[in-house]
């Protein structure tokens, strides 16, 4: 067991032709069993000793006693479906119907940054291309002045939107929602010492020896090559800020997210980038939204985990179907794993109200929406726990195979010939879920 | 092994569809069917082709977990779980238990359970004995490795002694190698490129071999030397430098997944991993035979040698530890068997050009490597102590040892120890003092709020000194385990589904003499270091003089510099590759010698100049025909700025993390259930402005700030085993290059540095030429000239005006690439 106080939400969005797509995704181990699987027989036996079908061969720390953790808030059925969503998520309750939850997910990993990895790039070592430069491989840019994927407020580890052996012009380039004019919303993207006048003069000079250096080689692709790319990182720097200023954007589409003040501006602002990316043709967006790793004290911390995030993944929700986005843009919402229905307890001696969970890859939920998929539908269940699949597993393979699969990809078929051998996103797995496609 | 029935049931199946006739073999010969067959034909049949056959059958192109259910002998044989089906046996049957869904991690059919009916059904079938009339199809008998067949491959025949080709230019070749590259240039009628300048080849071979410019006086020098052994007298004097140890360290780095960090996750720091990258700069800088550079880094700990010898080549098993390692991995035997899968990669790629890894799970798919070879090398891994459990939560830690000291060293460290625990007691003493005083003094006092607080940071250093006790210098490093043993396969990698064991040996394919036996009470490390740096070995010799001319040529002879095998890239001169192979071992494999030979080659002269008629025939340029320009290296860029900027600042190695900074480390208490973890607030006095090789290395790839373009250029990151690193371009790089404090600061000391000379200011005309000098090595053109100071006076600030024409300098191409 591994802790780390930062974790985080993450969203993916891309729009692809025939469908467009939004990848959204929890990181850090969001609570399925407090927010969308809660068990009858959890909440009877809450505070006593459970015993689990857990093999011997995993080391586990604060959780010997496996004390059952009942929801601290209630979790009800939503909408018409019924879908089952914690009070704690009241925004994300009124969008049920618009929904799709996975709810027997499964991982490989029980320890955060070898799970990130995974969920990105489908194995939990090595620096293999991670999903979204998968997808700009398989169908392109859409944008001239962007790059295809970009990622805001990204992991640490930069594997996560790596290219892997695939060419780096299809890696995830790093996005932070300004915090005023002057912070770049990408790095490096302005000149703060000197006046544009001033960049332009040194640009022509230094573009002027570019090209008599190449015309003593007459051609040369990586010279030719870094003359173009100033080209397009001049075009960068004058289109980045327009799109990332949100002051045209209505009031009411700003409260909507919660934009201005309160626990949901950060994330609201990323969330409503991520649309206007989205807008702007670029493939592929992905946000991290932090604070998902609660092995203790649950029931007081999660509660501010997802005010600062269910409103403005809702809002996204919204805003994308009220634009007529939303059939055309896959929106994925997922954590690396989930936690253990029964309470984790560091100390070893605290009362079962301040304990926290575990990590959990056995089994953890995730939600897509739009384009291809089926809305307002649960799939897959749990056991009595809540941690072993019994019925519609879907490892995280197979997501990934669905995901390909929704944006028009054969996930055996996207290829990339590296040392020798073919390498694809799900290896040698993978399955796409054809039950929870429309 | 399952017992096979030994009747091939016969049936005519008239019912079937047309396309599965094929995959259905009727045997005429024997007339009647039985009550299993007909069974098998009327009720299993269909079930199989219906539910399994898409996912498990040739004719739908997908064998899933090496399991074909279209033959009797694809169940009988079984996937990478063992045989799906004991005739006779439900209970032990794999088939029956997955479609059950009895076991969590293995349900067939994966996208929803069968009908009851259906399994009642196949259950009754196994419970017949599973009889199944179809011929074994030989498609899919487990096939064995044929060696001999195997050995036709280029790479795994023996090196040959080829002999020096005729060429019809006499004069143009230096060395032998001119000869190899000219003779194919001339069979295509093409011709070498001219000469480069002189300028270029000393920019060439200074960023080549150190990774650094000359500076101005070493060109002054160079191009003054009108003697014929000029060119050879820069060789040797770059190759003595310790800048040339610095940077082919590097390139072996690359190799090895070198961080200073174990694992990716809580940062826990790798404390004692710079000894590794200064053994590396020490093995390169004093021409240790690659032989033996083999043998001590996969087995260094066994070799007997002086103290000094002893400590570098313990040391050098860092080799096999510093990688990617997940300690924090709750599954111990799991982090076991995945930390001899990484050695045992890492060991095919960097000394053989072969990838292991691929014959983990099942016979490797296109090299005639076995799968139970694989177990056979994993087993001397497996005989290895590489990691244990630690005291917090569930982690390990990686092996470390204690070095041998010199007399000197021991002495040095006691110095170290007594001035460590006084400075420990005078804080100890200072802090009961201050205790004391506070006590005396009233509860809310403000006298006393202020002594208390100094007490936190007291508390700080005490509990720093505590933890880290001078001791004895230590390095990663393996050993023996206790008893070492066969390992046994493990299906899938699962260490908890384990299949036979395998005794410990080599791959056969490229064993061309009888290797050491391993003796009952070792790992077989020894012997395996041995058979590698035999000079019998067709690979290693070839592998490891193709990484050279990739350095100094852009590419390898073979492309795929990391793989050798079947669909590897073949040799661009296949005859050159072997010549130098053997002139590498005859040279007492020594790498200096190889580079000192290639860099003084008529081919290292030649210039680049784009030539449409050799494009048209070789657009890729793989007879050579030119030097193609090349962007500069991370470390190279980095290295190069802060040179001319005049900030470099030189660096004898040592610890990579200031781990002395008590807020460079949290984390410390004794009751944690994580281990201490670092925080990169302070860096060593000057290692800011030190070469990028001395910077710390992060696991997550995003490298802290005094090196951080190695985020944008292509930089190795350490969850990569790799010899060749990509060159891109993506507009992020330029974006850096505009627009970065880094390059500001770079522009910004280059033009203070040549503002002025002896305390006098340069005129701007000379000025300008001392900026062409050590930005571009080469004096600078009356075109330039002219164009620049144009430049300049169109500026209204002139001291910001300098700066920028500097920032142009640097980002430009000429600066970017060594030509």
């Amino acid at each position: 067991m591994q802790l780390r106080t930062l974790l985080e939400l993450m969203l993916l969005i891309f729009p692809p032709k025939p469908s467009e797509s939004f990848f959204c995704s929890w990181g850090g181990g969001p609570s399925q069993p407090d927010l969308f699987d809660p068990k009858d027989y959890i909440k009877k036996m809450h505070g006593q000793k459970v015993t689990p079908p857990i093999k011997d061969h995993q080391l586990r720390t604060g959780v010997e006693k496996f004390l059952a953790l009942a929801p601290g808030v209630p979790v009800r059925p939503r909408g018409n479906c019924g879908m089952m969503i914690s009070d704690l998520m009241p925004n994300l309750a009124s969008v049920a119907d618009d929904l799709c939850m996975l709810r027997a997910m499964q991982a490989d990993s029980k320890s955060h940054p070898t799970a990130t990895l995974q969920m990105h790039t489908g194995v939990i070592t090595e620096a293999r291309p991670s999903l979204g430069s998968w997808i700009g491989y398989g169908l392109g840019s859409e944008n001239n002045n962007l790059p295809g994927f970009l990622t805001i407020h990204p992991q640490a580890d930069v594997r996560t939107y790596g290219s892997g052996f695939l060419p780096a012009s299809f890696q995830g380039t790093p996005l932070t929602v300004p915090k005023d004019n002057n912070t770049p919303a990408i790095k490096y993207l302005t000149d703060n010492e000197s006046d544009d006048t001033k960049q332009r003069s040194r640009l022509k000079l230094l573009q002027g020896m570019n090209l008599r250096l190449l015309e003593r080689y007459q051609r040369d692709t990586q010279m030719e090559g870094i003359i173009s790319s100033f080209e397009l990182a001049y075009r960068m720097q004058v289109a980045t800020p327009e799109l990332v200023d949100i002051s045209a954007e209505s009031k009411e589409t700003l409260n909507l997210y919660g934009i201005g003040s309160g626990p949901t501006d950060r994330n609201g602002k990323a969330c409503l980038l991520a649309r206007r990316l989205s807008e702007a043709g670029v493939r592929f967006i992905q946000v991290t939204i932090d604070g998902w790793d609660h092995h203790g004290n649950i029931r007081s911390a999660l509660p501010h985990s997802c005010k600062g995030s269910d409103q403005p993944v809702a809002a996204l929700i919204t805003d994308l179907k009220r634009r007529g986005m939303l059939d055309d843009t896959l929106v994925i919402w997922t954590g690396e794993f989930g936690r253990s229905p029964w309470s984790q307890d560091l100390s070893g001696t605290s009362p079962i109200a301040t304990h926290g969970r575990e990590h959990q890859q056995e089994s953890f939920c995730t939600i897509l929406a739009g384009a291809g998929v089926k809305p307002g539908i649960t799939y897959g269940e749990t056991d009595d726990f809540g941690f072993l699949p019994v019925a519609g597993k879907v490892h995280l393979h197979d997501l990934h195979a669905t995901i390909l699969h929704l944006l028009g990809l054969d996930h055996k078929r996207l290829t990339h010939r590296h040392a020798g051998r073919d390498f694809r996103l799900t290896d040698v797995y993978g399955r796409v879920v054809k039950e929870i496609l429309a | 092994m399952i017992l096979r029935l030994l009747i091939l049931f016969v049936v005519l199946f008239a019912m079937l569809s047309v396309h599965c006739a094929n995959l259905i073999s009727e045997d005429t010969a024997q007339p009647n069917p039985t009550a299993g067959t007909l069974f098998f034909k009327k009720q299993v049949f269909p079930i199989l082709k219906k539910r399994c056959f898409e996912c498990h059958s040739h004719e739908s192109g997908e064998i899933n977990g090496g399991l074909a259910l279209d033959s009797r002998s694809g169940w009988e044989l079984g996937g990478d779980s063992g045989p799906a089906i004991v005739p006779g046996e439900t209970k032990q049957s794999l088939i029956i238990e997955t479609i059950r869904y009895g076991n969590v991690d293995l349900q067939m059919p994966p996208d929803g359970k069968l009908p009851e009916s259906e399994i009642i059904l196949l259950e009754k079938w196994v419970a017949m004995g599973a009889p199944d009339p179809r011929r074994t199809d030989p498609v899919i008998s487990k096939k064995g490795i044929d060696i001999e067949a195997g050995r036709k491959h280029w790479a795994f025949q023996p090196v040959r002694v080829p002999k020096v080709p005729d060429v019809t230019e006499t004069n143009w070749p230096l060395d032998e190698i001119d000869s190899f590259l000219l003779a194919k240039l001339e069979l295509d009628q093409l011709h070498p490129a001219d000469d480069t300048n002189r300028y270029t080849w000393l920019r060439r071979i200074s960023l080549d071999l150190t990774g650094l410019p000359p500076t101005p006086q070493e060109i002054e020098a160079f191009i003054a030397d009108s003697s014929d052994d000029a060119y050879a007298r820069v060789a040797d004097r770059l190759l003595d430098s310790r800048a040339y140890g610095e940077r082919w360290a590097r390139h072996w780095l690359d190799l090895t997944g070198y961080a200073d960090q174990i694992g990716t996750a809580n940062k826990v720091y790798a404390e004692y991993g710079w000894r590794y990258r200064d053994y590396l700069i020490d093995a390169f800088n004093s021409d240790k035979p690659f032989n033996q550079f083999i043998r001590e880094q996969i087995a260094g700990d066994l070799l007997p040698g002086t103290v000094e010898e002893r400590a570098a080549a313990i040391t050098a098993t860092g080799f096999l530890l510093l990688d990617n390692i997940e300690v924090g991995e709750s599954d111990k035997m799991k982090l076991v068997v995945d930390v001899v899968d990484q050695q045992l990669i890492k060991v095919g790629t960097a000394f053989l050009g072969m990838t292991l890894g691929c014959a983990r799970c099942h016979d490797h798919k296109f090299d005639p490597i076995s799968q139970n070879e694989y177990y056979a090398l994993a087993g001397i891994f497996m005989s290895t102590d590489s990691t244990h459990k630690v005291k917090y939560g569930v982690w390990s830690g990686i092996r470390s040892a204690q070095l041998p000291e010199t007399t000197a060293q021991q002495t040095e460290r006691d110095l170290k120890t007594q001035k460590h625990n006084k400075q420990l007691t005078t804080w100890i003493q200072t802090r009961a003092a201050i205790r004391k005083k506070a006590d005396a003094l009233e509860k809310e006092s403000d006298e006393r709020k202020k002594l208390e607080a100094q007490i936190p940071n007291l508390n700080r250093n005490i509990q720093h000194a505590e933890f880290f006790v001078p001791t004895a210098p230590r390095a990663y490093a393996v050993g023996d385990v206790e008893k070492p043993s066969d390992m046994r396969i493990t299906i899938r990698g699962n260490p908890h589904a384990l299949g036979e064991v395998v005794p410990r040996g080599f791959l056969k394919v490229i064993s061309y003499s009888p290797p050491n036996k391993i003796p009952a009470n070792q790992s077989g490390r020894l012997e395996l270091a041995n058979w590698i740096a035999s000079p019998q070995n067709p690979l290693t010799a070839r592998v490891t003089v193709n990484r050279i001319w990739q350095k100094l040529f852009g590419e390898g002879l073979v492309r795929s510099s990391d793989y050798f095998g079947l669909r590897g890239e073949s040799p661009s001169h296949p005859d050159l590759l072997d010549f130098l192979a053997h002139r590498f071992v005859q040279n007492g494999w020594s790498q200096r010698k190889l580079i000192r030979s290639l860099v003084l080659s008529r081919a290292y002269r030649m210039g680049g100049t784009y030539n449409p008629q050799a494009v048209a025939k070789d657009p890729e340029n793989r007879l050579l025909w030119r030097i193609a320009p090349q962007r500069l290296d991370a470390e190279s860029l980095r290295d190069s700025l802060l040179l001319v900027a005049g900030t470099l600042q030189p660096s004898s190695g040592g610890p990579a993390l200031a781990l002395e900074y008590p807020e460079n480390v949290s984390g410390l208490g004794p009751n944690n259930v994580n281990p201490p973890s670092f925080h990169l607030n302070k860096y060593h006095p000057g290692q800011k402005s030190q070469r990028t090789i001395y910077l710390p290395i992060l696991r997550s790839g995003a490298q802290p700030a005094p090196a951080e373009l190695r985020n944008l250029f292509d930089f190795t990151q350490p969850a990569e085993i790799a010899g060749q690193r990509p060159i891109t371009t993506v507009p992020t790089q330029a974006l850096f290059l505009m627009n970065s404090s880094e390059i500001k600061k770079r522009a910004a000391e280059l033009a203070a540095r040549t503002a002025t000379l002896d305390g006098k200011p340069i005129e701007p005309s000379k000025r300008i030429e001392k900026l062409w000098l050590l930005t571009y090595s080469r004096p600078i053109s009356k075109e330039e000239k002219a164009e620049t100071l144009n430049f300049l006076n169109s500026q209204t600030d002139t001291q910001s005006a300098w700066t920028d024409l500097c920032h142009v300098l640097l980002a430009s191409n000429e600066f970017l690439m060594r030509l």
